[in-house]
């Protein structure tokens, strides 16, 4: 789905690309989620990371990118950089490269993504503390709101954004979403959906989302927002949120 | 030359009894003197088994409390430790292990093994070396767990999950070696449950550890069929064949007296009240008649709203009445068994925790009230009184309403008959095995082929697939991630080429030790209403029975049931007045199909007597009192054989000619009646599905049927179900022809009830939770981790996160296929309800559509059902009383 003259959603897919910068952008992989959880005692057979390889291949099949910016939390863990989380992250940088052939990756700093420096001189990445302007547009992970007054969008990551409806029978389903709207000044904002398969996205039609993003405090009211859900292979349009709260 | 000889196999009953000389002549001197002096005689069971278990033979002994059945096993046994020390041979080893799933029984145990030790002792003294006896559960302290490994008892007292361990223990499990003597006791506890799986393969186990085969002795209530019971108490030998065992029963050898009373005198015409106080009458004059009487209700409200009311009726102190259920504490519990022990109390109500054998001194009454459910059951109650073995058991069921009464009547004429329900050993359970394969592979290095083997030596486990086997290794070894990730997902190391199993990582004992057992951590759920106001909470078992959109009952109040999340639940307010789950619905057991099957014969051969004796009568009130009938068996003569009181024949003979008059149909075992109707208001349809096949097969079939409707008539669906059948709800403006009914029965008898099943329940509450006690089971998902104790909550979101990917990877995945069985099979019973629309299908049980202006009599207990405990909602009684009058002014006005 063409969102802007610039900017096509990946039709089913949780992430969008910008054709100015002939780059993917997605958010929030968490990978070596996983390795984290076994750690701690559950053992959470490994799905995130061979399904965010085929998400990615699918797109860069259709876009035909050369470069992918990750909004934020590419890792899991908030602190140090486990070994399981390292391997993934090693292993997604090399299949960036030499699977899909992609030329730059650039990388936002998320609230996990502490410690991931020290790889940088290795793995050969562009890394961004919280938010960078590429282009027309503003990016930057979410969980402080933006600084820059630059951009003519905003990117955001971080909410992993979904909304909540019941089925039939009653039974709450979530539905992982795009957030799109405009800022108090004017700018185009859009939240991006997680990538990571283990999330089930927190429904933006029901709590509140201020605590979560404080980008929603005084720049943004999420109701204003529409949601861009997706579907199997398509993007569903549920409209304004505010209108989806009532449900 | 010699040719070998095919081992001849058999389980089976021994029936003639040895003579009194015969069995204490199979005792040692001192033991024989201490027991005669003791007892004098021998009880029925031991005259069996002190001979047999002297020679060493495998047996299973049932018998009723007050038969002597520990010592039935354990005589023998102290006997041949007894000759042992007497020749100097008895050293610091185990010869025998005691297994019971009561921490409180082993005490017990160890109290009456001591007993005649140390009157023997006094008498001996120190020349002859003290056989010792010594209790090792999960409670036992670490400087006596040292002291029990550097000096093992002769005997050691322990249960199944203690047991478990003790295999894993390195230099404990050497002790182990010498064992001669395996007692499990309270089997009927064991073989119906995951817990007795797990058991049985330790066994297998054992006798691996060992080399050698054991004697084995089981001890229980009565349970049916005994040789499932016999077989899964010894396994399987290395031929494939089963191993020898005897059965004993002297279930039957103590004399019982009981029957079917109803409260009043026509209870489907009587006043709720009426009954209310009649059933407090009732049973304040048994409690007055008897010097201690024992009560049992269906569920723990029900416990406590008898305690209460006889409290308040007939002036009883806490010193006369006590409750003793699961929900107390083990303090008050235990002060309500030390009463009834020294026989202070009147009268104790229990709901099902005075089941099992602790040891609870005189009882000479037990009353039930409301059917038990199950024939066996009941026979266990009833046996739990009479103060010695040659005492009459005496006991009453007081019925509750009318299908209750009908239920109870069959129940005590099939205990008569000695017609008990079956038992089922639950198959092949993934879940538990994972365990043990890795337990196994802790020990050693095991050839593939010698543990497949092993495994398939337990009772449980005897029909395993070598695939399934196969692909729990290959799950254990943890092959569902890559490579570099097994060293923390791994359990077992296997290697392929070698075909073997040995242990992996350095935190698996560990885990073994931390996460052993098969009992889920279960805990409240916490309810919120809208706003996030919190309301109450509810079991978490009875969560798992919620979909969204069922109504039930908290704190006096409606909700229906919208969502749950981790461990809260969220409702609204429900308008209506019908709550689709009864509050006890988690709590009371099922209907057993045997039983409900039985309750089905015997409604085609009254109904048929009462049909006839009807014709050339006008009305009920004229056929009971004109009782002279024609042809075949009259209805008086069928029920005058069976035990029950005055006003529970006439009460049931009522209830049939209603039922006749206004539907012309009873529903029996080779028919289905299928009501089309409304409820009073005439504001939703039901389709009523009278299939009495228990609720555990109803579950099956309202689902399958429930499924094609929605999916025929494209509407909302709402279920009720309970062990006569099943309603299906919808709007009243669904309009449904006779043809449309008879092709929902055609789709659904052709349609495959498995796949529509895995289906339906995939989304379901009940499937998150069963999937977490699986993967709890199955080593997926940790309750502790390195002795960090892991909450329920956070169980439950992880094994969430684990479904997920598991039916990512393939709906065969091991913890996934054993979640569909276990709800499959042992929640429900699929396999019988396919069998029922099988013979739907092939018209061996035919059925027949009606069309009422209400629901008929023999439905409404089904569509009312808040009715079926002693707590009792108001509004379900109103609304029962309303249909009753409704139904008798439609047949007065066409019988005048």
């Amino acid at each position: 789905m063409q969102l802007t003259g610039d900017i096509e959603l990946g039709d089913g897919l949780p992430l969008l690309y910008i054709k100015s910068l002939n780059s993917i952008v997605c958010s929030d992989l968490h990978l070596g989620y996983e390795g984290v959880m076994a750690g701690r005692g559950s053992f959470v057979p490994k799905m995130n990371f061979r399904k965010i390889k085929e998400t990615m291949a699918d797109a860069v099949k259709k876009f035909g990118a050369k470069n992918v910016i990750v909004v934020g939390d590419i890792k899991n863990e908030f602190s140090d950089v486990h070994v399981e989380e390292f391997n993934e992250f090693r292993e997604f940088i090399k299949f960036l490269r030499e699977e899909l052939e992609i030329e730059k990756i650039t990388l936002i700093k998320g609230n996990h993504d502490n410690f991931i420096d020290r790889f940088r001189p290795a793995l050969r990445f562009e890394i961004y503390a919280q938010e960078a302007l590429l282009g027309d547009y503003l990016f930057f992970h979410g969980e402080e709101a933006p600084k820059s007054r630059g951009g003519k969008m905003l990117i955001m990551g971080h909410l992993h954004p979904a909304i909540g409806v019941y089925n039939r029978v009653g039974v709450k389903e979530k539905i992982r979403c795009f957030l799109y709207g405009k800022l108090s000044d004017g700018r185009r904002i859009i939240i991006l959906p997680a990538m990571n398969y283990f999330a089930e996205g927190v429904d933006v039609n029901q709590g509140n989302v201020g605590e979560m993003a404080p980008v929603f405090n005084d720049m943004l009211d999420v109701n204003t927002m529409e949601a861009l859900c997706l579907g199997e292979d398509e993007i569903l349009d549920f409209g304004k949120v505010g209108a989806l709260r009532k449900l | 030359m010699l040719v070998p000889q095919p081992r001849f196999t058999m389980i089976e009953y021994y029936k003639k009894p040895f003579s009194r000389s015969e069995s204490l002549g199979a005792l040692n001197f001192y033991i024989r003197d201490w027991f005669e002096k003791k007892y004098r005689d021998p009880t029925p069971p031991q005259l069996y088994s002190f001979k047999l278990v002297r020679e060493k033979k495998n047996l299973l002994i049932t018998a009723p409390t007050g038969s002597g059945k520990t010592f039935s096993a354990f005589m023998t046994i102290l006997s041949d430790l007894m000759d042992m020390a007497e020749a100097g041979k008895l050293e610091d080893k185990i010869y025998c292990v005691y297994i019971s799933p009561l921490r409180a029984l082993n005490n017990d145990i160890y109290r009456n093994l001591n007993e005649p030790l140390d009157d023997i002792y006094k008498k001996l003294g120190e020349s002859v070396k003290r056989i010792s006896v010594a209790i090792r559960t999960g409670d036992t302290p670490q400087a006596e767990r040292q002291k029990m490994l550097r000096k093992p008892p002769n005997i050691l007292v322990t249960t199944p999950e203690s047991l478990a361990i003790l295999l894993n223990a390195q230099k404990f499990a050497e002790n182990l070696k010498s064992v001669r003597y395996v007692v499990i006791d309270e089997i009927h506890e064991l073989a119906n449950n995951k817990r007795g799986v797990h058991l049985s393969l330790s066994l297998e186990r054992l006798t691996d550890l060992i080399g050698s085969d054991f004697t084995r002795v089981g001890l229980g209530a009565t349970l049916h069929p005994l040789e499932t019971a016999a077989g899964f108490l010894v396994g399987y030998g290395d031929d494939g064949k089963e191993r020898d065992c005897y059965i004993i029963d002297a279930t039957w050898d103590k004399k019982m007296d009981y029957q079917t009373m109803c409260p009043v005198s026509d209870i489907v015409n009587a006043s709720d009240k009426k009954i209310d106080e009649s059933i407090y009458k009732t049973l304040n004059s048994i409690i007055k008649k008897n010097r201690t009487t024992l009560i049992f209700t269906n569920t723990r409200s029900g416990t406590e709203r008898v305690v209460y009311n006889l409290m308040h009726r007939f002036k009883y102190g806490e010193e006369h009445v006590a409750a003793h259920h699961g929900s107390l504490s083990r303090e008050s519990r235990l002060d309500v068994e030390e009463m009834l022990k020294k026989g202070k109390l009147k009268c104790v109500v229990s709901s099902t925790s005075l089941e099992l054998g602790i040891d609870i001194g005189t009882i000479d009454n037990v009353v039930q009230l409301g059917s038990p459910k199950s024939v066996t059951r009941a026979i266990q109650r009833i046996g739990r009184s009479g103060h010695r073995f040659s005492d009459i058991a005496k006991g009453e069921i007081v019925a509750i309403n009318r299908d209750d009464l009908v239920e109870c009547a069959v129940m005590l004429d099939s205990a008569k008959k000695r017609k008990l329900d079956s038992f089922t050993v639950p198959r092949n359970a993934l879940d538990v095995l994972a365990q043990h394969i890795v337990g196994m592979a802790l020990t050693k290095k095991w050839k593939i082929d010698d543990a497949f083997a092993l495994v398939r030596r337990a009772y449980s486990y005897h029909s395993l697939d070598r695939k399934d086997f196969m692909m729990l290794i290959e799950y254990l070894s943890g092959s569902y991630v890559g490579l570099e990730s097994r060293r923390v997902y791994a359990k077992i190391w296997y290697d392929a080429n070698e075909g073997a199993i040995s242990r992996r990582g350095r935190l698996t004992k560990l885990i073994y030790f931390l996460n052993i057992g098969t009992i889920p951590d279960e805990v409240s759920v916490n309810v919120y209403g809208e706003g996030n106001r919190w309301i109450g909470s509810i079991q978490e078992e009875f969560l798992s029975r919620l979909k969204p959109g069922d109504i039930f009952v908290l704190g006096g109040r409606l909700y229906r049931f919208d969502h749950s999340r981790e461990m809260k639940a969220y409702v609204t307010r429900a308008e209506t007045k019908i709550p689709t789950i009864p509050p006890w619905f988690s709590e009371q057991l099922p209907l057993t199909y045997e039983l409900a099957i039985e309750i089905g014969r015997f409604r085609r051969e009254l109904a048929d007597a009462v049909g006839k004796e009807l014709r050339g009568v006008k009305g009920i009130a004229a056929l009971l009192k004109k009782r002279k009938f024609a042809g075949g068996k009259t209805a008086e003569e069928i029920l005058d054989s069976m035990p029950m009181d005055k006003s529970t024949k006439s009460s049931i003979v009522s209830y049939f000619a209603e039922q006749l008059l206004f539907a012309k149909h009873v529903p029996n075992d080779r028919l289905m009646l299928i009501e089309k109707t409304t409820d009073e208001k005439g504001e939703r349809s039901y389709l009523i599905f009278h299939s009495l096949y228990g609720r555990r097969v109803n579950d099956a079939l309202s689902r399958l049927f429930a499924i094609e409707a929605s999916d025929m008539f494209e509407t909302d669906i709402g279920i009720m179900i309970n062990d006569n059948g099943f309603v299906i709800v919808t709007g009243a403006e669904l309009k449904m022809s006779r043809d449309d009914i008879s092709k929902l029965v055609s789709n659904v008898t052709n349609s495959d009830a498995v796949r529509i099943i895995r289906g339906n329940v995939r989304r379901t509450e009940m499937m998150k939770r069963r999937f977490r006690h699986a993967a709890v089971r199955a080593f997926m998902v940790l309750r502790n981790y390195k002795g960090k104790q892991i909450s329920v909550k956070r169980q439950q979101i992880n094994s969430e996160l684990v479904m997920k990917a598991a039916e990512e990877i393939s709906p065969d995945f091991p913890v996934l296929k054993e979640t569909y069985r276990e709800i499959m099979e042992d929640v429900m019973d699929l396999p019988r309800a396919r069998e029922i629309l099988k013979k739907l299908k092939e018209g061996e049980i035919a059925y027949e559509i009606i069309e009422t202006p209400f629901p008929s009599p023999f439905s409404h207990v089904m569509v009312t059902f808040g009715e079926a405990d002693v707590v009792m909602m108001k509004d379900r009684r109103k609304h029962l009383r309303e249909l009753h009058k409704h139904v008798m002014q439609q047949i007065s006005k066409r019988y005048g």
